[in-house]
């Protein structure tokens, strides 16, 4: 069934999905993060992420859902990140809603010149330019024994939002 | 036309401030966070008090705090004067009905034809 909402083309919806849930921003215009946090769960995670995404484009009413591209080229996404990504194409179709797929090449050209960086690089750039929104949540860089802190997930989700919105505009 | 902000900035203002939704209803004078949310989910509009309150604890002016439904109200208000300037169109013409006009017409947001007085 097609349900519709009356969007708000300035708004950009982002989502991070990780092992264990994903992380989420909400951006207006280029300066203001309205949403940002990280959802974390057991079980059925495919069925309880699809419903929580919904939920916010219901409360939201983006313009666009903006999403790792999990099917590009050199991507390492394993089959349920696959699939799940499928799966909210697939519902935000149903919602007349526009979905942007980026890989990592994509987010790394929005944020460097020469396309190299690092997560962790993109996640200080983001605390820098939202010191008060994201300044706390940054995580000490880890070493390479350990395994990434849930809250990189936010910094994901803000860096996709913020590469599609650059996106637009260059291109 | 709808606007472009969303109808208010609780949310964003609150984790900004890293609050969380109880320690904002105890500053509100609420007893629990429930109400909080439920503003914070556009599911329910303050009173003035509770505005007055989120731009005290926020530190941002009401307009700002509630943008969209500013939005909404500034338009509607807009709407209204329009029609109080067509309205002055049969006053009797002086400085009161120019000024009247003048404010409303400001007010409208817009340049509203003049009168033709014969």
């Amino acid at each position: 069934m097609t349900k519709t909402i009356r969007q708000n083309n300035n708004l950009i919806l982002a989502i991070a999905l990780s092992s264990s849930g994903f992380g989420f921003a909400v951006l207006e215009g280029e300066r203001t993060l309205v949403d940002w946090g990280v959802k974390s769960v057991t079980g059925d995670k495919n069925a309880w992420i699809l419903k929580q995404i919904e939920k916010m484009i219901a409360h939201y009413q983006p313009g666009v859902l903006v999403l790792h591209d999990a099917a590009a080229k050199g991507s390492r996404r394993g089959p349920r990140i696959r699939k799940l990504t499928k799966e909210i194409v697939a519902m935000a179709a149903s919602w007349k809603l526009k979905v942007t797929l980026l890989s990592r090449e994509h987010v790394m050209q929005a944020f460097f010149i020469d396309g190299k960086g690092t997560k962790y690089t993109i996640a200080k750039v983001l605390a820098g330019r939202f010191p008060e929104e994201l300044g706390p949540r940054l995580p000490r860089k880890r070493r390479a024994w350990e395994g990434e802190d849930s809250r990189m997930s936010i910094f994901d989700a803000v860096a996709l939002a913020f590469a599609k919105r650059l996106w637009r505009k260059d291109r | 036309m709808a606007s472009s902000h969303l109808p208010n900035y609780l949310r964003t203002n609150r984790m900004r401030l890293g609050l969380s939704q109880d320690e904002v209803a105890y500053l509100l004078g609420t007893e629990s966070g429930t109400r909080v949310s439920r503003y914070e989910q556009f599911a329910r509009d303050p009173g003035l008090r509770t505005a007055l309150a989120y731009e005290a604890i926020f530190q941002r002016p009401i307009r700002e705090l509630f943008a969209g439904i500013y939005d909404e109200v500034e338009r509607e208000v807009a709407s209204r004067a329009k029609r109080l300037v067509l309205n002055t169109d049969h006053m009797r013409p002086g400085e009161r009905t120019a000024r009247k006009r003048e404010v409303l017409t400001k007010i409208a947001g817009t340049k509203v034809k003049k009168p033709q007085h014969p």
